[in-house]
């Protein structure tokens, strides 16, 4: 929970923010930033692994809290941006022309006119990364230390143990434990899912 | 109250040139309309006297002060969009209020200015709803509140009306007519409809390709059009064009067909040979049937055709290898049929060069 929150809300955050730059103005190169975000979703994040342990080591947040939601954040960016710029791609310019002439900057846009417009997308984004996040093993296993250890690699731990005899009710609770959160998400927020995903896909 | 001043003002997207060279000088209280057909940079135009899109060369003055490099919201200009634009989330109330807000303006006079539009615009009723519960008219309203609220120097309007139906649309020129009337402000308009520029205009720039091809009075854009393209843009149904040539005589004559018609009193700008090419251009409601009683040129046609507008009714006739069209009384039009006589009125011809296209 201490990592799947923090790195929801932020990798969420800045990927609206991101899409909402790209797709409403004009930043300079902005479709080459594009083509490497996109680049970037299709690395598999086992290649990047080793470089991302020793950049995380350097900087000093290797095998800590803030370490694997830093990591969380990268790797989600890709996604967000994507899936946030189309959904602003689909917005009508002229909101953010009005905008402008009714004085609102940058921050103020973002805030008073797209965030409030972008609620289906914003769960749609929530719900993709809880569950992406709360099923991660790998980077939590390698980035977030002894201490953070996440649901699942607690999980593995609990379920392959080799000593004494094996419970499996105790497995099976655990397993039903673990897979109780992003299904309350689901639960919750199913209806904006649907109606967002397919919002995003015929706007975009 | 403040005028625009535009000079020299030239925009590329890539390899199109969309504005080149725009000069245009909208006096304080005029309400200037850009006229033109899609693609001919008028709402390009617009967006740069705005702001909201960089222009390549040339400067932009709005109420005497040099604007050319600030951001939209520190010109003075309140604009309406062609879609509107109105935030979806908010309500009517709060749509009004935005850019006051925006600009901390004290509460008591945002209340006060928004009273005061909704008031003027007559939208007191739907202050607590969005915009999606509203129809197009009232989401018109709201917007054209939108900007005045501002009190701004000078108004923006990007094709406000080419979302309306019809009739509404009729009852919206009234109401913008009316507004400007009673506020003399500044208006800078855009449409690619000739009616609502004649209407509404106290000058009109009719554009094309990214040019001014002129900038005019309704009533001597439609009387005197300086080029080929302004005198067949302006005007339903369109003027008629007649190929011809010109002939020196003791007075000037225009020869089309087989016919010599004298130009008494044209003022022709240039002299010129004998035996020029030229484009003579009538409006169809100087073209009239011939009686008894007409002096002045007759030429001879054959019906082809009558189109009744209610009014009044186009007459179409094959002239030698040309066609002319004559806007006439319904009555006499009814039953026409066979070879007619046409009366021109010489006074209201336009003659224009057939290469450069300007009037002569």
């Amino acid at each position: 929970m201490r990592i799947l929150i923090p790195s929801v809300t932020l990798s969420v955050l800045a990927g609206a923010l991101n899409g909402y730059a790209l797709s409403h103005w004009r930043v300079p190169g902005a479709n080459l930033i594009l083509l490497a975000l996109l680049l970037g979703a299709f690395i598999p994040y086992q290649v990047i692994l080793y470089p991302l342990v020793k950049i995380t080591s350097t900087i000093g947040i290797y095998s800590s809290l803030a370490g694997i939601i830093a990591v969380h954040i990268l790797f989600g960016l890709p996604v967000m941006t994507l899936l946030f710029r189309n959904f602003y791609a689909g917005l009508p310019e002229e909101l953010v022309r009005a905008a402008r002439v009714d004085g609102a900057g940058f921050w103020r846009i973002f805030v008073s006119v797209m965030l409030p417009l972008s609620v289906n997308i914003l769960i749609v984004a929530t719900i993709l990364q809880t569950t992406g996040i709360w099923n991660d093993y790998l980077l939590g296993l390698i980035f977030a230390g002894r201490e953070n250890q996440p649901m699942t690699v607690q999980l593995n731990a609990i379920a392959t143990t080799s000593t004494g005899e094996i419970e499996y009710n105790v497995d099976m609770a655990a397993a039903l434990l673990t897979a109780l959160p992003p299904l309350l998400v689901y639960f919750a927020a199913g209806r904006f899912f649907v109606r967002g995903i397919t919002a995003g896909a015929v706007k975009g | 109250m403040s005028g625009v001043i535009v000079r020299g003002l030239s925009k590329s997207y890539g390899p199109v040139r969309a504005l080149r060279g725009i000069d245009l000088v909208v006096e304080p209280g005029d309400f200037a309309v850009l006229l033109g057909p899609s693609g001919c940079g008028k709402s390009t135009l617009l967006s740069a006297i705005a702001g909201l899109d960089d222009i390549d060369a040339g400067s932009i003055e709005i109420g005497g002060e040099e604007v050319t490099e600030r951001e939209p919201s520190a010109r003075g200009i309140a604009m309406v969009f062609q879609s509107y634009a109105l935030y979806p989330t908010m309500t009517v109330r709060r749509n009004l209020s935005f850019g006051l807000r925006v600009r901390s303006v004290p509460k008591a006079e945002i209340e006060r200015r928004v009273a005061w539009v909704t008031e003027l615009l007559q939208i007191g009723g739907m202050l607590d709803r969005k915009p999606s519960q509203l129809s197009g008219g009232q989401r018109q309203r709201v917007a054209i509140g939108r900007a005045l609220v501002q009190q701004a120097k000078v108004f923006l309007l990007d094709e406000p009306l080419s979302n309306l139906d019809a009739k509404l649309r009729t009852e919206m020129r009234v109401e913008l007519k009316r507004l400007h009337q009673s506020l003399a402000a500044t208006i800078i308009y855009v449409t690619h409809d000739q009616i609502e520029a004649m209407t509404l205009a106290t000058r009109i720039a009719v554009m094309r390709a990214g040019r001014i091809e002129q900038y005019a009075t309704p009533d001597v854009l439609y009387e005197r059009p300086e080029t080929l393209f302004v005198a067949g843009f302006v005007g339903s149904p369109g003027m008629n064009f007649l190929s011809g040539s010109i002939g020196r005589g003791t007075v000037p004559v225009a020869r089309i067909e087989t016919d010599a018609i004298p130009l008494n009193g044209y003022p022709l700008c240039t002299s010129f040979g004998d035996s020029r090419e030229i484009i003579f251009g009538i409006r169809p409601e100087h073209v009239s049937l011939a009686n008894h009683e007409t002096r002045g040129p007759v030429i001879e046609a054959e019906t082809l055709f009558t189109e009744p507008m209610g009014a009044d009714t186009l007459g179409w006739f094959q002239y030698g290898l040309q066609r002319i069209s004559a806007r006439l009384p319904p009555q006499r039009a009814r039953g026409l049929s066979g070879k007619v006589r046409l009366s021109l009125d010489i006074g209201q011809v336009s003659l224009f060069d057939p290469m450069t296209e300007q009037r002569l």
